[in-house]
């Protein structure tokens, strides 16, 4: 086993990074997500790889694009801002099928709907992870890469100031996710006129001399391929919900700090329980459903307006049970979590919530 | 749960080296083999604004949150900003108090039904020769009252962390991690 190691959340995550090979970094500074890029700048070079200060967050997510169509295991990331900027570039690589990650190292929960809908055009998705912990975040980077490249698509990992900036003893240790697919797509420098030439194209119309499927055949296997992945990646942690009669929904940081009241609240002899999407998109609607089957609430704690709780009403097994106890909440630098990311709080709404079936 | 998770909320303002101390208590740790987590908070200010620091240690996978529930531990190196510190440690917990400096009776240390240990450790740092060193006065006398680590592990840890350019205070340093245990040996 590899030694603990004293690493903070962006720390931790380059260094998965570098272990899953990716070997192109390319961002532009914004808090918190400068972290990253400070780290990718400083390792990078040291395994003999390349790292881009850009001068927008739309160059950035560009330069990757080019580089991942090359073959290079590319990723690129921002705080939901920039990540706004990157969304045609985000848009493009999924028709266009290049894999790439992107890392949105959060200031809040607000970019839910971002990361699971998007803001680019067309029949696309974005698979998106949220880690509760640096640990967790480790293994999700290596996931990340290893997913982008096997259905060939871009895909996001959302973070937060919490997990950016935590320190923690954590293990780097490679992850064998099985094979991947042969890499025939990757554009090797043959240029047009050569007969050799190949295209990275979201319209996919081909060349004279080599007609491509063109756009309604290739967006319905674009289409269907995200269909294939919604069903096979759904991925969730269902916490005490065995028996419980409430359910708290949550993901990321505020999934562990649910996690924590969910055991408070057990120690006092209440029968709740935490359901945790790990991936956003697909959302685990399957496991959901399951879960909820006995409840008889079903709360949403996310801090924002109420994102994900469009997702649970979706696929809880009966809307009724549910209520949404979170809300935003940020730090009057507007770089950070405000005072609701904390158990008592929580505990709080959970209680006040709960009224009635205790 | 069930599993010994030993917090420590290390408080004061910016230049009495309270991220310094923190990361070197989470790193010591760290190099031990346990599991430690830092989770630091602090102003844009150099000197004088807010400065925190919550140490986690514990010999599996931590539990503890990020931003803690409670603590068994305290350490107060300045009362400005203190409120977090003082709300957050448990009834039973360890109360470590910077008595060159914090020396308001605000309800809390006084009616804190734990262990209070007061040390002077701004003056005591000053008589080193060391001024800046008051915190490793505090984290040696946590260490010592605490076990949690050991006063070598603290000083490799604190040697590793500082840049060339304050590699001269390694020594003065390590003196004031020894005093800060010799100060608590016979309590």
């Amino acid at each position: 086993m590899t030694e603990l190691r004293l690493l903070d959340g962006c720390t931790a995550i380059t260094e998965a990074a570098l272990t899953a090979g990716c070997r192109f970094f390319a961002g532009y500074p914004m808090s918190p997500f400068t972290g990253l890029l400070e780290a990718m700048s400083r390792r990078m070079p040291e395994e003999n790889g390349t790292c881009m200060n850009a001068e927008s967050e739309i160059e950035a997510v560009n330069m990757v694009l080019g580089a991942a169509a090359a073959g290079a295991r590319a990723a690129t990331g921002s705080c939901g801002q920039g990540i706004a900027l990157m969304q045609e570039a985000i848009a493009e690589m999924a028709l266009n099928q290049t894999p790439a990650v992107v890392f949105n190292m959060a200031r809040n929960q607000q970019d839910y709907f971002q990361c699971t809908r998007g803001g680019g055009w067309g029949d696309y998705r974005t698979l998106t992870l949220a880690p509760k912990d640096v640990p967790e975040a480790v293994e999700h980077t290596q996931l990340l890469f290893w997913l982008a490249e096997r259905y060939r698509m871009p895909v996001i990992l959302y973070g937060d100031p919490i997990l950016a900036q935590t320190q923690v003893a954590v293990r780097i240790e490679p992850r064998d996710h099985g094979p991947l697919p042969p890499r025939d797509w990757v554009l090797d420098g043959s240029s047009g006129g050569t007969g050799r030439s190949r295209q990275v194209w979201t319209w996919a119309m081909g060349k004279a001399t080599d007609p491509g499927p063109g756009p309604d055949r290739h967006w319905r296997a674009i289409a269907e391929k995200f269909s294939e992945v919604a069903a096979a990646e759904q991925r969730s942690e269902s916490y005490r919900t065995e028996d419980a009669d409430t359910i708290v929904v949550a993901f990321g940081t505020a999934a562990l700090f649910v996690a924590h009241v969910v055991d408070e609240l057990r120690a006092r002899g209440l029968r709740v329980g935490l359901f945790r999407p790990v991936t956003l998109w697909p959302f685990p609607s399957v496991a959901l459903a399951a879960a909820t089957r006995r409840a008889t609430r079903v709360l949403v704690f996310e801090l924002n307006a109420g994102q994900m709780l469009d997702d649970v009403r979706q696929y809880v097994h009966d809307r009724d049970t549910v209520a949404f106890i979170g809300g935003v909440s940020i730090h009057e630098s507007g770089l950070a979590f405000g005072p609701l990311l904390d158990a008592g709080p929580i505990r709080e709404r959970i209680l006040s919530a709960s009224e009635g079936t205790r | 749960m069930g599993i010994l998770e030993r917090e420590v909320i290390l408080c004061g303002i910016g230049g009495q080296g309270i991220q310094l101390i923190g990361k070197a208590l989470a790193l010591a740790a760290t190099k031990a083999g346990r599991y430690a987590m830092l989770a630091a908070d602090y102003g844009g200010e150099m000197r004088g604004g807010p400065s925190q620091a919550s140490v986690v240690i514990g010999d599996a996978p931590l539990r503890s949150l990020p931003i803690l529930a409670s603590s068994a531990a305290a350490v107060l190196m300045h009362h400005k900003f203190s409120a977090f510190a003082r709300e957050r440690l448990r009834p039973d917990g360890l109360l470590l108090l910077n008595t060159s400096i914090v020396t308001d009776t605000v309800a809390g240390e006084t009616a804190h039904q734990g262990r209070v240990v007061g040390l002077p450790v701004t003056a005591m740092a000053r008589e080193l020769g060391a001024p800046q060193s008051a915190g490793f006065i505090m984290l040696g006398a946590y260490a010592g009252l605490t076990g949690v680590v050991t006063a070598a592990g603290l000083e490799t840890a604190m040697r590793s962390l500082l840049p060339p350019y304050r590699a001269q205070h390694g020594d003065a340093n390590a003196r004031a991690i020894a005093a800060g245990l010799a100060e608590v040996s016979s309590l």
